[in-house]
């Protein structure tokens, strides 16, 4: 009995471990597909040579690159990278309101895409609890903004971060597909073997 | 007995009416509880009044009202001297007030402060909350993602009242990140979620009912928040029907939104257009994140509506398109049918060959190739019938005339028919039309009635043998359509588009392996009603005295719209109406027992099962008299004329001698008297007189004097006259002894000549006088005259005056002179000519009587008849 108990448990926090790394995956690519149609916004509503800013490199800005070897490492590399964005975001939000109309969809883009990242930030951060529930998740550390800009710097700056976010995003979906075949397979072996 | 509960509420009392001292101070009386109360209804409710500061009353001075009413005081629990309580049960749903009450009659001070002496409770009654159920949510699409607005829906169960209202909160809870929370009193409200919906986050929701009696939550839910999106259905559909693949045409479409947001399923239908059943592809065949898909097993040529709808969270609604398949080889026969009609005077049948395409034509026919075969083994060849490719526009198939042809009462012939469209021909279909008077036999019993909107037949078998299917035919004016049923029917309806108020003659053909059998038919009406219009109503003939007959004009078929059951005959004159039923088979009927000389109004009215119309009124008078009625009457009257003068003339006859005695009596022939004789010498003829004035009868007679001779003679003529006949006249003696009492000369008057005498056999010549001197320049007979007194020995009166008026009258003129005379008898035979004359000739014989008669007539006369004959008088001398 115990040992059928044991399995059923397993199989349940598979199921969750799963359904959570599912979940947070598919909202990666949702918003690395908003991310997108975002970039895309904010080209369009930023004028002349809109091309131009997105090319130009930025100091300040989070790195997009996901540190860690171990599973709890890349976990929380990534929850610490979203968070680090998300002054920046509220930074380029405030940056446009001065230079957008109220009524500029990139304003109401920006906040929706905003939203959603905390979103994944909130699924992964229960999921590493679950996953690793003695090991404290990192806040990660304060983030550096930008020194007042012009509105030349303000543009580049905007378009820069959420570029750099959608490859934030891009590094995000890789690690949660491999996680989601190691930690969940890896677990559910482990619960068996007990 | 009190019990510590109660007590503790008097305790509580006391506290709060030490906390209350002003409101004390004015108030004698105070409950527990104070304020307004929310009951159950169904459930007890306690209170508690209790005496403060006074004396005046004690509890047993105290009631309660529950609104106008007093609470049984059985219902009441006596704490202490000063304070009750009672119990009432909660029952109605209606708010009211629950009184404490002091009444003590000999105390001035409670009479004059009842309002210190009351003190009330409000109760408010309704029913706990009732659990929601069926939460259901939804977040829309708007545009390219999810709307912020999050609507659920709930049902409410249990009772409500007004005074207790439930409200209801929703409450949504986006796990481990924010709460959201709205109240309202209806069963649907709304979240907005900040800023995105929060896609791949659980949601836990659930509904609260709370009200004054309690609350309770529905079940909650927690779910993905993609489970609660509806999206916008597929867009851009599109079918592709593609020449080799007739049945199974390819469906494309656009996802309506981006797969990122998750797998979208689809559910695909299709269904011809017009039918009401869908045609749904199995979910098992459909994958997710599609964005096309094959449909499988349509019908060729045929328009379809095909739709799809999505799944992230909730159905989608329908989109779709309609589509055509393409064309394919016809798979069935064509439907082929004959037309046949008698030809008047010749051994021959005009028939028409018609056809319908093939059920499943599998495209547009183009042409039908037939073949008219008489002998089994004729090899004719085929003829190409062009099809003009019009298209029934409510689904009916096209009847197509193959051929007309005049076919021998006696010649049988079979039809082969194969319809051709773009991509082939059908199989080969045929007809066999038997010899007249050589068919097959008939079903039997056929019945056809109206039900549920369609025309309903039922038959029996016929009993001959190869039967191999039944065709029902029905034919309204020179609309002819059929449809085939299978050799077990025995009861169907006519799938053909009717209509209502239309007679049909519907037959069934037993069909014996192509040979057409003889019909059976019956008319019938879908859908019956009133006619359109009356008969038009005339009369078949003039009107007679009591009778008429009234003839009317059938309706016309397409205006009956029903059987016609009876007739209607309505008519009114002299005041009343009558009416009479007859069968729809008449169509004249005589109204009798008519009033002559009446004028008629008269209608027919003309039913059916499901009303009558009437026809126009028709109006017409009888005759006064009924023919030959008039012309009976007047021979009746001649014949009885004739009759009577017949009888007349008969009585006449045989009464002749009776009759002549009467009126013309015997009058003694004065020729035989003996007066002849008596005077033998004297010439029984009297001289002439030579003046024309005294010719004439008698020569004292001046009437006969015409006017001419008296102006030329002398105007005093007439006094002279009279002065010669005062003088000299002798006037005859009439009568008997009387005149000769005075005998005196006397000439008779039958002077004129013997003419008078002879022509007037009838003529009575009583006397003679003639005058011993002439008149005036009348010379007398120069021979001396004798003195002739001639006398008629008849006694009868004058009676030739009745046959010669003239005579007469100038007898009246001769025997005025004789009234001188004064004789009685001459004076009686002048009244009776004057009576006479002057019943024929008025006061013409007046004119010329004497003063003295002139005065005895106007003693008879008035003097008027004087004067007026005096100025006849006058003129009758003039010339005349």
């Amino acid at each position: 009995m115990a040992f059928d108990s044991s399995r059923t448990v397993a199989a349940s926090r598979n199921q969750q471990c799963g359904d959570s790394v599912q979940k947070s995956l598919k909202l990666s690519r949702l918003l690395q597909k908003e991310s997108v149609d975002l970039i895309k916004t904010y080209k369009a509503s930023q004028g002349e040579m809109s091309e131009l800013f997105c090319k130009v490199s930025v100091n300040n800005v989070p790195d997009p690159n996901i540190s860690g070897l171990e599973p709890s490492e890349k976990i929380a590399s990534i929850y610490t990278h979203l968070q680090e964005f998300f002054p920046h975001f509220e930074w380029v939000y405030k940056q446009q309101t001065d230079l957008q109309l109220p009524t500029s969809p990139l304003l109401s883009d920006l906040r929706r895409f905003t939203a959603g990242s905390r979103n994944l930030a909130y699924l992964i951060k229960p999921f590493y609890q679950s996953l690793f529930p003695n090991v404290p998740l990192p806040e990660g550390g304060p983030t550096t903004l930008p020194p007042p800009q012009n509105v030349f710097q303000q543009k580049v700056y905007g378009c820069v971060v959420l570029k750099t976010f959608k490859e934030l995003l891009s590094n995000v979906s890789r690690e949660l597909r491999s996680l989601k075949s190691q930690v969940c397979r890896r677990r559910t072996h482990t619960n068996t073997l007990f | 007995m009190v019990s510590a509960g109660e007590m503790l509420v008097l305790a509580g009392l006391v506290l709060a009416v030490a906390a209350t001292r002003g409101f004390s101070q004015t108030n004698h009386l105070v409950t527990a509880p104070q304020t307004t109360q929310f009951l159950e209804i169904g459930s007890n409710f306690k209170a508690t009044c209790m005496i403060i500061n006074t004396t005046e009353v004690t509890a047993d001075d105290l009631y309660w009202k529950l609104s106008k009413t007093t609470v049984s005081k059985e219902l009441y629990t006596k704490l202490n001297e000063s304070a009750i309580s009672v119990t009432i049960p909660v029952t109605s749903g209606q708010s009211e007030w629950l009184l404490c009450r002091a009444e003590k009659g000999n105390s001035a001070y409670v009479s004059l402060n009842t309002g210190k002496f009351m003190y009330g409770v409000l109760l408010k009654k309704g029913y706990p909350p009732g659990k929601p159920e069926n939460v259901s949510c939804v977040a829309v699409q708007e545009k390219t993602t999810i709307s912020r607005i999050f609507r659920c829906d709930w049902a409410t169960v249990g009772r409500q009242t007004s005074d207790v209202p439930t409200k209801y909160t929703l409450n949504v809870v986006v796990i481990h990140i924010r709460n959201y929370s709205v109240s309202t009193e209806g069963t649907h409200t709304q979240v907005e979620f900040v800023d995105t919906y929060p896609h791949f986050m659980n949601l836990e929701i659930w509904v609260e009912a709370h009200n004054m009696l309690g609350k309770i939550e529905s079940e909650h839910i927690t779910q993905d928040a993609n489970s609660f999106v509806k999206t916008n259905p597929p867009s851009d559909i599109k079918v592709i029907s593609e020449k080799y693949f007739p049945t199974s045409p390819l469906m494309n479409w656009t996802q309506p939104i981006d797969k990122s947001y998750g797998k979208l399923k689809y559910e695909i239908r299709f269904c011809t257009i017009g039918s009401p059943n869908w045609t749904y592809v199995p979910k098992g065949d459909i994958a997710t994140d599609i964005q096309s898909f094959r449909l499988q097993s349509l019908q060729p040529y045929t328009e379809y509506i095909t739709q799809v709808r999505s799944q992230l969270g909730h159905w989608s609604d329908w989109s779709g398109t309609t589509m055509k398949t393409a064309e394919d080889r016809p798979t069935s026969k064509p439907d082929v049918w004959r037309i046949i009609a008698e030809v008047d005077g010749k051994n021959e049948r005009r028939v028409q060959f018609i056809s319908k395409d093939p059920v499943f034509a599998n495209g547009r026919i183009i042409t039908f190739d037939i073949k008219i075969q008489e002998q089994k083994n004729d090899n004719l060849q085929w003829d190409t019938i062009l099809v003009n490719g019009s298209e029934s526009s409510d689904g009916q198939r096209v009847i197509t005339v193959l051929k007309d042809m005049l076919l021998a009462d006696l010649r049988p012939v079979r039809l082969c028919v194969t319809a051709n469209n773009s991509v082939g021909t059908s199989p080969m279909a045929s007809l066999f039309i038997s010899a007249k008077g050589h068919e097959d036999p008939p079903v039997k019993g056929l019945k056809v009635w109206s039900a549920e909107g369609k025309l309903w037949l039922q038959w029996t078998p016929p009993n001959g043998p190869d039967l191999s299917e039944y065709v029902v035919e029905w034919v309204s004016g020179d609309q002819t359509d059929w449809q085939r049923e299978n050799k077990n029917t025995r009861l169907t309806a006519i799938k053909g588009n009717l209509e209502g108020f239309v007679r049909y003659t519907v037959s069934v053909y037993s069909i014996y392996s192509g040979r057409i059998g003889k019909p059976a038919s019956k008319e019938a009406y879908l859908k019956e009603g009133a006619p359109l219009e009356g008969p038009v109503v005339r009369l078949n003939d003039k009107p007679g005295r009591n009778e008429a007959e009234l003839g009317w004009v059938e309706i016309p078929l397409h205006r009956q719209r029903g059987f016609i059951v009876n007739y209607t005959i309505n008519y009114t004159g002299g005041g009343e109406t009558h009416e009479i039923t007859v069968p729809s088979n008449t169509i004249s009927y005589t109204l009798k027992s008519l009033s002559s000389n009446t004028k008629y109004d008269t209608w027919i009215n003309a039913s059916t099962v499901r009303g009558s119309a009437q026809s126009s009124t028709h109006s017409f008078t009888t005759l006064k008299y009924a023919p030959g009625e008039v012309e009976s009457i007047v021979v009746g009257v001649c014949l009885g004329f004739m009759f009577v003068v017949l009888m007349t003339m008969l009585l006449c006859l045989y009464k002749k001698d009776v009759i002549k005695e009467n009126l013309w009596p015997r009058i003694p022939n004065p020729g035989e008297s003996t007066i002849g004789n008596w005077s033998p010498d004297y010439p029984l003829k009297a001289e002439t007189p030579k003046e024309n004035c005294l010719s004439g009868i008698s020569v004292l007679d001046v009437d006969v004097c015409d006017g001419k001779s008296m102006f030329e003679e002398d105007k005093a003529c007439l006094p002279l006259k009279k002065d010669k006949y005062l003088s000299e006249e002798h006037s005859s003696g009439i009568g008997g002894s009387s005149c000769m009492s005075s005998p005196r000369q006397s000439v008779s008057d039958s002077d004129e000549g013997s003419d008078m005498a002879d022509t007037t056999a009838s003529t009575v010549q009583y006397s003679s006088v003639v005058a011993s001197n002439g008149y005036k320049g009348q010379t007398p007979n120069p021979h001396p005259q004798q003195a002739v007194f001639s006398r008629s020995e008849s006694t009868q009166p004058l009676l030739d005056s009745e046959e010669n008026p003239d005579m007469m009258i100038q007898e009246s003129s001769r025997q005025s002179q004789h009234f001188k005379q004064e004789n009685p008898a001459e004076i009686h035979l002048l009244e009776m000519d004057q009576q006479q004359q002057q019943q024929e000739e008025g006061v013409e014989s007046l004119d010329f009587c004497p003063l003295d008669e002139e005065s005895e007539q106007t003693k008879s006369s008035e003097g008027q008849s004087a004067a007026s004959s005096y100025m006849s008088q006058r003129e009758g001398y003039r010339p005349q």
